[in-house]
């Protein structure tokens, strides 16, 4: 039992939920974005799509319908031609009419008129018969029938083709004819009869059913949007509003522990979060039954018995883990807002960016498994998708549904579980809750000139960097020689240096210039050491990871991958070895080590020293420039890369250092290719993208390993005493 | 042995890291003590730490060296013991608008562990001592900013604490909303609550309390009855509390000027 004045930790969640929910049903755009908005979005989006789609099959149907075409005959033969092909109008039976004309009508048209009468569009087609045609069918040879088109109206090509189908029927009329004249039995010419046997009745699904699997997949992704706009104004209200209102120190002086205040506010949160996404679901089922009746005949397809209401469950238990995760994330991204405005722009590219995780679970790519099912916010797609069937593949059920179902709600639990974790840090840490309200938008003001920038002040330059990486792509031509440069100034030293100036931080303390040793009289001597120790580290880790990429993933690399490594070795043959080497390795060496290992780790190690910030920022900073190598197979190796190099630095306090030891990693394929001729496989190696050569020779890969050894000697002979970073703190 | 006071500030110290790096001392070494049935204010300039030295009184803070007791709670040691043991009001404390006075008290009596049976009752009584029944059920963003300022102490009495700790709780309260707060807090006082209350408007109080804690600069540069701090800083005039301050305040400043 517990005494008054204590309440247990659920009792004092559900107080502070029940409490917020008071609140936020009594704010109206809660309840305008819980109900009215679902009620209103589903119709006027299935409206609009189930008329669109009409109105395209319409056209499409229009456009390959049956038409009547009108032939205009001359010649001496026109009248047995024209005979021939209304016997076939005749006797045809309707099953085998696939793909002909809705009629062919024929006219006698002098050769004088035949002309301006397919100019006028008053006949589709003229045909001018060959003297000899009826002698020419007996005698069993093949007779040339030329059709005439417009040069001016052009027959299109579904009347081509609808003539064309006609055309084969009445040869095949022609061949009956000759067979029976010869005698012969006319099952000679139908060798074969196939027919398919125990189909379903209504037949097989029709080719649509790929548009309404491709409508489930964006309705889906629209539910998850939708559903966490649920979240959206509760967790905003739930702890930015209270700092707003100044409430938020009456909860936290409460007799419970932080951790009950976020799970109250969590509860609450998501009892909005859940009661948005049955509103959502309610109305997907009522509108998808009215759209139903708008949608064109064959486009629905009705799933297998029992299958619908199973799917229908396994989707909503998904979604529900999902309403969880996202009201924690809603929680936790607003947590350290101080006021509604500062929470809503915050949240705002949140929502931008899960849209995109949901709806990346519709790339084709994506296989429906339950591995795909624990990724949050694409998750409960997954799951639904599997649950329905895609386009490709059919519905899954049974124990495969169930297990990705499973697997999807311990994933949004354990994620939710770290959200609320996040958010209690958050909420509990005294600097986030009595900062000043001027602090708010602190990385986008113009600060007081300091040493550092903070870890926000670091994502700048990245994100930015990452758009430049993009729009790069677009600006410049393919040729390495001009894309290599543009990508570095456009992804690393324009952002940087505008983010650098507009942050006024102290440069040579964030970007580390100073000498790799300090001390004593044999400085320079101990900086030779360092600067020479980076430079076999960085050759050294070359050939480690080439050898590495090699023996894991033998030769299956990317086309991407591919593709890059011949332009590179294209780049290396073709031009000036000194250009293709500042190509190549000085300009990506120094660009890319003033952003990751100056901006970015002196932004995440930041002001309090610690080590534990410490190894977080060079873990970071080497995630950070693995992902923007972009090639996957190439990140492990970036990553590592970047591991080493942040290190560098943090050992030397210097950034020297990290760019010898890039520019080395970078130089070595112009090295390799310049001995080619010494090392075939290597050469082969590069050439190919790793493609075909299965390992490097042996006694270059104890080479590159003494290399780093020996490099890591040199640099720690170099940098006594060690941890100069944190032992001296700047 | 004396009856151990209800608050015992010993030797409070609060630094904080700025975020260029540098440390700001804003409480260094703070302590005074309140009484059962005393009511201190707590006097000090904007910037002098009387917020800082309450919210590490309200656990809100963490200090960074030394400690209070409240009713026998350590702050360090157990928090929730502190909570439920104090009512407290920041000078930015507001009521959630969309709640009525009623929902407030009620709300708060559960997370403090009230049983439901005698929670209507609690509140009911709360509602009348606080003279908001005619209120009770209106949405708080509706009343006027006293009423709001005595919900808020509701909120704080709604568990019956023996300390109650008021961060400048007149500042948004006309003449009249302030002297209605004061004489409900001499109304608390009466029934035995140690009341701390932290304002730098000095005539507002300057006959109401006991005694003052006057801080500077983060450090306590005076403390006293009126008439031993009038005796002490003023010796020989029949000054006001304000000249007390004044001439305190100085000499704390020449004090911190000489340190190293």
């Amino acid at each position: 039992m517990t005494p008054r004045g204590q309440p247990s930790s659920l009792v004092a969640a559900l107080a502070i939920a029940r409490r917020d929910l008071l609140e936020f049903v009594r704010d109206r755009r809660t309840l305008v974005i819980t109900l009215l908005l679902p009620m209103a979005t589903y119709p006027i989006l299935a409206l609009a799509t189930a008329l669109g789609l009409r109105t395209a099959t319409q056209e499409i149907d229009a456009r390959t319908a049956p038409a009547p075409i009108r032939v205009g005959l001359s010649g001496p033969d026109a009248a047995l031609f024209a005979a021939l092909v209304q016997r076939t109008l005749e006797t045809t039976p309707r099953n085998e009419r696939t793909g002909w004309p809705a009629d062919v009508a024929l006219a006698d048209v002098s050769k004088a008129d035949a002309e301006s009468l397919l100019d006028r569009g008053a006949i589709d087609l003229w045909i001018v018969t060959q003297p000899g045609l009826l002698a020419a069918l007996q005698a069993q040879q093949t007779v040339p029938i030329r059709a005439r088109v417009s040069a001016r109206q052009p027959a299109n090509v579904t009347l081509r083709e609808q003539f064309l189908a006609f055309m084969r029927t009445l040869g095949r009329d022609v061949t009956r004819g000759r067979v029976t004249a010869a005698g012969l039995p006319t099952t000679l010419l139908e060798p074969l009869d196939v027919a398919f046997e125990g189909d379903p009745a209504g037949g097989p699904p029709p080719m649509e059913h790929n548009v309404v699997s491709t409508l489930a997949g964006g309705m889906l992704v629209l539910l998850t949007v939708l559903t966490l706009t649920g979240a959206f104004y509760p967790a905003i209200d739930a702890i930015a509003g209270e700092k707003e209102r100044g409430t938020i120190e009456t909860l936290l002086i409460a007799p419970c522990r932080i951790s009950d205040i976020v799970l109250g506010k969590f509860l609450g949160v998501l009892a909005i979060t859940l009661a948005t996404l049955v509103a959502n679901v309610m109305s997907i089922a009522a509108t998808a039954a009215v759209a139903v009746r708008y949608l064109p005949q064959g486009v629905v397809a009705a799933l297998p018995e029992g299958a619908l209401a199973q799917a229908s469950i396994a989707t909503i238990v998904a979604f529900c883990g999902m309403a969880a995760v996202a009201a924690a994330t809603c929680l936790a991204v607003t947590t350290a807002s101080k006021s509604g405005k500062e929470a809503q722009n915050t949240l705002t590219p949140v929502i931008l960016l899960v849209s995109a995780v949901a709806g990346s679970a519709l790339l084709p790519g994506v296989r429906t498994g339950p591995l795909f099912a624990a990724i949050p916010f694409a998750g409960q797609v997954v799951v639904a998708r599997s649950a329905l069937g895609t386009g490709a593949e059919e519905p899954s059920g049974g124990l495969v549904l169930a297990l990705a179902v499973a697997v999807s709600l311990l994933s949004s639990l354990a994620v939710t579980w770290l959200l609320l974790q996040l958010t209690a840090l958050t909420l509990a840490d005294e600097d986030v809750l009595f900062r000043g309200p001027d602090v708010a938008g602190t990385p986008l003001h113009r600060p007081a000139r300091r040493r550092r920038p903070n870890a926000v002040q670091a994502l700048l330059p990245l994100v930015a960097g990452f758009a430049g990486l993009w729009y790069s792509q677009g600006l410049v031509p393919n040729d390495l020689r001009w894309a290599i440069p543009v990508q570095q100034v456009l992804a690393v030293l324009v952002p940087l240096a505008l983010v650098g100036w507009w942050q006024r931080v102290d440069l040579r303390e964030t970007f580390s210039w100073r000498w790799p040793a300090v001390g004593g009289a044999d400085r320079a001597a101990r900086s030779a050491s360092v600067m020479l120790g980076a430079v076999l580290l960085g050759g050294g880790l070359f050939l480690l990871g080439a050898a590495a990429l090699l023996a894991w993933q033998g030769g299956t690399t990317s086309a991407e991958a591919r593709q890059l490594s011949s332009r590179l070795v294209a780049l290396i043959q073709d031009q000036p070895r000194w250009l293709a080497w500042a190509l190549i390795a000085l300009v990506p060496a120094v660009c890319e080590e003033l952003l990751f290992r100056g901006w970015v780790l002196a932004g995440f190690v930041g002001h309090a020293r610690t080590r534990q910030r410490l190894w977080t920022a060079i873990v970071v900073q080497a995630a950070a420039f693995a992902l923007f190598h972009l090639l996957p197979e190439r990140m492990p190796q970036t990553f590592l890369l970047g591991l080493v190099l942040g290190v560098l630095v943090a050992l030397t306090g210097s950034l020297w250092p990290a760019i010898a030891c890039h520019l080395a990693h970078n130089s070595m394929p112009i090295v390799i290719l310049a001995f080619a001729g010494d090392m075939p496989d290597l050469a082969e190696a590069i050439e190919t993208g790793a493609s075909s050569a299965a390992m490097l020779p042996q006694s270059i890969i104890v080479a590159a390993a003494a290399a780093v050894a020996i490099g890591s000697g040199l640099v720690a002979i170099g940098v006594r005493p060690w941890n100069r970073l944190m032992e001296h703190p700047r | 042995m004396p009856p151990e006071p209800v608050i015992d500030v010993a030797g409070l110290v609060k630094h904080y890291h700025a975020s260029d790096g540098t440390v700001v001392r804003a409480v260094n070494g703070v302590s005074f003590t309140v009484e059962a049935g005393e009511m201190v204010g707590l006097l000090g300039a904007n910037g002098a730490g009387k917020t800082t030295t309450l919210r590490m009184l309200a656990t809100l803070l963490k200090p960074t060296s030394g400690t209070a007791r409240v009713a026998g709670c350590d702050i360090r040691d157990d928090p929730v013991g502190v909570r439920r043991r104090l009512g407290y009001v920041s000078a930015t404390t507001g009521v959630a608008d969309r709640l009525s006075a009623r929902e407030i008290f009620a709300s708060f009596g559960r997370l403090h562990g009230l049983p439901d049976e005698t929670l209507p009752d609690r509140v009911a009584t709360l509602l009348e001592q606080l003279d908001l029944t005619g209120c009770a059920d209106r949405p708080a963003g509706r009343l006027s900013s006293g009423q709001r300022q005595r919900v808020s102490l509701g909120r704080a009495l709604v568990h019956d604490p023996p300390a109650l700790v008021l961060d400048e709780p007149t500042n948004a309260l006309d003449v009249i909303g302030a002297r209605d707060l004061l004489d409900l807090l001499a109304r608390l006082r009466a029934e035995g609550h140690a009341i701390l209350l932290s304002t730098h408007r000095l005539h507002e109080i300057e006959n109401r309390c006991d005694r003052f804690v006057i801080i500077h600069d983060g450090s306590v540069v005076a403390t006293g009855t009126r008439e031993s701090l009038v005796a002490d800083w003023i010796p020989g005039r029949d000054g006001e509390l304000e000249e007390v301050f004044f001439a305190a305040i100085r000499t704390g400043a020449a004090h911190s000027e000489l340190q190293p």
